[in-house]
């Protein structure tokens, strides 16, 4: 598994088709990999495990999300007022 | 109402197959407002119980009515498990 996601994360281009947002606005596919990255990064973190696969998500988000929502979402979490669930 | 209507198609029966098309474009409208509305994985209606329907698709569901280039059975999930 971590072996797949290395070799993922070395040919990666850019972040792939994902069937659950088929359509034009890409908004959602954003949040989600945004959510999931550190949900990822407290869960492995939680159980003392390596957190590389984490990764993937973190360069999905990049590829997808305009910076200055990345930054806005960045700087809610450092002061607490980030609307997602975490 | 309806009995005037009725009254008028009778004397204008060339009038019946309107009542056709429009009876049926609006039920085709509300229709697809209904599976928008319902079936979208982006829409929550319950945000205690249900709080990210995306997540409840399997990467091989089809959403859309038509894929021109996906071959959906092809599909893996992308990110590692967590």
């Amino acid at each position: 598994m971590a072996e797949d996601i290395k070799a993922k994360l070395e040919n990666y281009r850019t972040a792939p088709f994902d069937a659950r947002f088929p359509n034009q606005n890409q908004t959602r596919n954003c949040w989600s990999n945004y959510l999931d990255y550190h949900r990822c990064q407290k869960a492995l973190d939680a159980k003392g495990a390596d957190n590389a696969p984490c990764e993937w998500y973190r360069r999905v988000y990049k590829s997808l999300c305009p910076m200055s929502w990345i930054q806005k979402w960045d700087e809610q979490r450092a002061e607490g007022t980030f609307p997602g669930k975490i | 109402m309806l009995a005037t209507v009725r009254k008028q198609l009778r004397s204008h029966p060339a009038l019946i197959p309107l009542f056709f098309f429009i009876g049926g474009g609006t039920v085709m409208s509300l229709m697809y407002l209904a599976r928008l509305g319902l079936r979208n994985p982006d829409v929550c209606w319950d945000r205690k119980n249900n709080p990210e329907p995306w997540n409840k698709m399997a990467p091989t569901d089809q959403y859309k009515f038509y894929a021109v280039n996906i071959d959906y059975s092809k599909l893996k999930k992308q990110g590692p498990d967590f």
